[in-house]
């Protein structure tokens, strides 16, 4: 008689897989199910009805729909794009600096420690139009005498949501980048300015090559995460007015919450899952290569 | 022309100062090797010469120039890192030519340079491996080859070969010291390893907590040590140091016998001095187990506690005055420990050093 | 010498030009924080006041004595928030801890068939967005009696960060020479031993890494807290700065006030880990 003994590892992971599956897999299972429904959290008998991929059709054909993708593209790819860079940027500043490093580094982790909604709410206020920091300081310093209608305005608002999200994210890159930086070995970037690199040389040779796994982490990482961004605009203008800065996810909450349609909400969320997914993916195979170029993959 | 000259050289960290004013002139094509115990300042003295590090005080010129805040790219130096420093992300062919492609020569100068140093250091066959794939003997040789696709006017190596094993450490001193022939340039080489250092300089310099001890030939530091803690630092075993005190014409050894003062030193000691005794091993043997001695020496008793048999000669360990001394015997013989035997003292090749200030007195 | 003090001008300009970028940039981190903070003493009608007033006239603890009265300002129960944050967040992240110790081991020790499948697959469930699981989330909840519970929203925390905690933990246990423990069980440990004496304490900078992370997370949350919590009892703080806005008005002083009071936590919590979070980063990141 022998008994089934289950390997160690499945044992270990099992808590894992368990709360994943509880968690996240059967509501994604049940909102697959539901986006070929009319689901209407008012009428919950619409759940038994079959109608194929209307929902995605009619995603598909929405104006509406297709807007807010592309402003979510747009916003995601700026967003991470500038928050890379900036990151990079404040992490080589605070790695050069030999005193009192290690308060910079906390200072920098200021904004992880602010809820993204809180980030809403700061912004929305430092950009309102009538008594905003931003407008009271122009007007002080008598740069313009109009009140600037910072979350009004359709480009205005995309604006103002990037800068939110850029200073409530920048330091998520900047202290992933800076983890990196330590991890660059000295002798080899002392080897390059013997070997007569200028300072912006051995950056874009050496120190560049051993950073961009952090680097790629760091997309990863905020890709994944990027939905915070929701938070900030749904306090900030909620999509509107008028839709002028409707993204993905405020178009589904309120189609989800507000409008109770439930099975369109989720299907939209679908698309917007693989969109997610596809970043994600993207910058994990830029990880690889990046750390295979290192000879470090494993 | 490159002559490396360091004036009054100093280098403080914050308040604390491991370099303390050095001056050293190194002639062109001269191979000068920097040696000294651990943390002694040899690397920051490098360092400073690379433009590595700042220098806190003094003047490093390099040929003509005065370089003492131009960055290591305005040096025209190369430098081999005791870890190797190569670039692992880059292909060995592509770590070799990496100070050119950064120069902006044409391709093929690169690729000509490339393949002539990868000849003199045998590295063809590896030439598109990356150093992750190579064995620390291969990264060795792709650093060296490294610092001469460049042709600099100096070189300057640190520790470079630390991290291999003895065999392999033998065979690539002989590779240094055939390429300084073969490439004819400046070099200045920082060990702690006094073999080393003995057999590949042309100069050495010892160095202590920060300061130059002494600047010669190795003949010079081996034959005539500036002070004991040269002389316990060259040569191997170390230099047997023994406390005495001058009594007329005798060393009056503490707690030990009575030895005539080599005649060398008759007119630099002062009766009643107190001295400490230098001898090698070399020169203490015992009487029938060696060349007989010529010219001035002592004769005494000395107790045999252990022998370490080294092939065509066996080192002793016996004690002196109160002090476990070395001495060699050519002729091997099955030796009892505790065997007391009588040597004789070679007063000839004798050191004397004050007591005080450990200088010496020759 | 020329060519010397060209170059020692141009290090010091550079020196400079450093400290420059490097003032303004914290400027620009510290700003917006602080002036929360600055606000939190101020009357709202100060705050409001056009034309705006630069220098405070006057600094009070009102919005704080406000916020901790009986029931706060505007029937606000701040103190009930706090302490359901607190439970909900530290509850979710020790199991978070647990349950990614025992994946990220299980990944970094043992080898077997579809292990990288596997992984993806966990890291996957973290790139759904909020908003779509909350949808979805909300019906099963309902279903089950979660909703509006400290359980369920322990739960959801616990899936939010278990993917990132095995993450940087296997990262972490990888750089642990595995020898480690084996010397440690051929003196006489058993698995579970070397465990916890050998390996745990060296990978103890990754585990804490993930930790803060994990907290920051959950303390912070809002998409799916503001749609599973809907009582006093359960909302955490996050969704609670909603209760001090009404449809046309903002009470900003009230808000400030609660801001400070979810920073702070994380702020020390922040500062006592601060040191293992980059060596935990340094490691459980670039090799994983
Ligand atoms: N960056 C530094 N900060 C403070 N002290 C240092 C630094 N680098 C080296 N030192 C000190 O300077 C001394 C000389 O170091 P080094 O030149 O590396 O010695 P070595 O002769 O072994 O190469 C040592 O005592 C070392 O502790
Ligand atoms: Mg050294």
């Amino acid at each position: 008689m022998s008994r089934f003994r289950p390997p160690v590892w499945f044992v270990l992971l099992l808590p894992a897989i368990i709360i994943l599956a509880a968690v996240v897999l059967i509501p994604l299972i049940l909102s697959f199910y539901s986006s070929f429904t009319p689901y209407k959290l008012t009428r919950p008998d619409t759940l038994y009805k079959w109608i194929g991929t209307f929902n995605y059709e009619k995603a598909i054909k929405s104006t509406h729909f297709w807007a807010a993708f592309g402003r979510t593209v747009l916003l995601l790819t700026i967003a991470l794009n500038l928050e890379m860079l900036m990151g990079l940027g404040l992490a080589l500043l605070v790695n050069k600096v030999t005193y009192g490093q290690r308060a910079l580094r906390t200072i920098m982790m200021f904004p992880m420690m602010f809820s993204p909604v809180l980030v809403g709410f700061q912004f929305k206020f430092i950009f309102n139009d009538n008594v905003g920091l931003v407008n009271n300081a122009l007007q002080s310093l008598g740069l313009t005498d109009k009140a600037i209608p910072w979350l009004v305005d359709g480009q205005l608002a995309f604006i103002a949501i990037l800068t939110a999200e850029m200073w409530s994210a920048t330091s998520v890159f900047a202290i992933l980048i800076l983890a990196g930086l330590f991890a660059v070995p000295r002798d080899p970037i002392e080897a390059a300015k013997v070997d007569g690199c200028t300072p912006w040389q051995s950056f874009r040779h050496i120190t560049l090559p051993y950073i961009m796994p952090f680097i790629y982490i760091a997309l990863a990482i905020r890709s994944l995460d990027v939905a915070r961004a929701y938070d900030i605009v749904q306090i900030m203008t909620n999509g509107g007015p008028a839709r002028r800065t409707e993204l993905l996810w405020t178009l589904i909450g309120r189609t989800g919450y507000i409008d109770a349609k439930m099975g369109y909400a989720n299907a939209m969320g679908y698309i917007s899952i693989f969109l997610a997914i596809f970043f994600t993916v993207y910058f994990f195979r830029k990880l690889n290569a990046a750390r295979s170029e290192l000879g470090m993959a494993g | 022309m490159a002559q490396v000259h360091l004036r009054d050289v100093v280098k403080k960290y914050g308040a604390i100062q491991v370099v303390h004013g050095i001056d050293l002139e190194i002639q062109d094509n001269e191979f000068v090797v920097l040696v000294g115990p651990s943390g002694c300042g040899k690397s920051t003295t490098l360092r400073m010469i690379a433009g590595l590090e700042d220098i806190s005080g003094g003047e490093i010129t390099i040929g003509d120039r005065v370089v003492n805040d131009l960055p290591p790219r305005h040096r025209n130096i190369s430098m081999v890192f005791q870890n190797y420093a190569l670039y692992p992300h880059m292909t060995v062919r592509e770590n070799l030519g990496f100070s050119l492609k950064i120069a902006k020569r044409p391709q093929d100068e690169i690729d000509r340079a490339v393949d002539e140093a990868a000849g003199i250091l045998s590295l063809a066959e590896y030439l598109d491996r990356k150093p992750g794939e190579l064995s620390g003997g291969q990264r060795q040789r792709v650093a060296m080859g490294r610092a001469i696709v460049r042709h600099p006017e100096v070189f300057l190596f640190d520790e470079p070969l630390s991290n291999l094993d003895a065999k392999l450490r033998t065979q690539m001193r002989t590779e240094i010291k055939k390429l300084h022939q073969k490439v004819k340039s400046t070099i200045v080489y920082v060990t702690h390893d006094q073999v080393e250092a003995m057999t590949l300089a042309d100069r050495i310099v010892i160095m202590r907590d920060g300061h130059i001890e002494q600047v010669g030939t190795p003949l010079d530091v081996f034959e005539s040590p500036a002070n004991t803690f040269v002389a316990t630092f060259i040569g191997s075993p170390p230099m047997n140091l023994l406390r005495g005190r001058i009594t007329g014409d005798t060393i009056s050894l503490t707690d030990g016998p009575l030895i005539s003062l080599p005649p060398q030193f008759a007119s630099n000691v002062a009766d009643g001095q107190d001295v400490i005794l230098g001898f090698r091993a070399d020169n203490l043997m015992p009487v029938g187990h060696a060349m007989p001695m010529e010219g001035a020496y002592a004769e005494f008793k000395m107790t045999v506690n252990l022998s370490e048999p080294l092939g065509t000669e066996t080192l002793l360990f016996g004690a002196l005055a109160g002090k476990e001394v070395q001495a060699k015997m050519l002729n091997p013989r099955p030796l009892q420990n505790g065997e007391q035997l009588q040597f004789q003292l070679d007063l000839t090749r004798c050191h004397l050093f004050d007591a005080q200030t450990e200088q010496s007195l020759r | 010498m020329n060519e010397n003090l060209q170059h020692r001008i141009r290090k010091y300009l550079l020196k400079a030009l450093h400290f420059v970028a490097l003032f303004i940039a914290m400027a620009i981190i510290c700003v917006p924080g602080l002036w929360v903070v600055l606000n939190s003493f101020r009357p709202t009608v100060e705050i409001m006041a056009k034309p705006p007033v630069w220098i405070p006239n006057e600094l009070n603890l009102d919005n704080y004595r406000a916020m901790f009265g009986a029931v706060g300002e505007g029937g606000v129960p701040v103190l009930q928030y706090f302490t359901n944050s607190l439970i909900v967040s530290v509850t979710s992240t020790l199991i978070a801890i647990l349950v990614g110790m025992a994946g990220g081991y299980a990944f970094a020790r043992y080898s077997f068939k579809g292990k990288a499948g596997i992984f993806i697959g966990l890291m996957l469930t973290r790139a759904v967005p909020g908003v779509s699981l909350s949808l979805p989330l909300f019906i099963v909840m309902a279903k089950t009696g979660l909703i509006d519970t400290h359980l369920g929203l322990i739960l959801v925390y616990v899936a939010l960060n278990v993917p990132f905690t095995i993450w940087l933990i296997d990262g972490f246990f990888r750089q642990v020479p595995i020898d480690l423990a084996e010397a440690a069980e051929i003196d006489g440990c058993t698995r579970w031993q070397a465990f916890w004496k050998v390996e745990f304490p060296v990978a103890r900078a990754g585990v804490a890494s993930a930790g803060i992370f994990a907290f920051l997370t959950s303390w912070n949350e809002y998409a799916l807290a503001s749609q599973l919590t809907r009582s006093t009892f359960s909302k955490t703080m996050p969704v609670g700065l909603r209760d001090f806005t009404s449809e046309f008005t903002i009470n900003w002083g009230g808000m400030c006030a609660l801001a400070v009071l979810m920073i702070i936590p994380a702020l020390i919590l922040t500062f006592i880990v601060q040191k293992h979070l980059i060596a935990g980063l340094t490691f459980g990141g670039v090799k994983g």
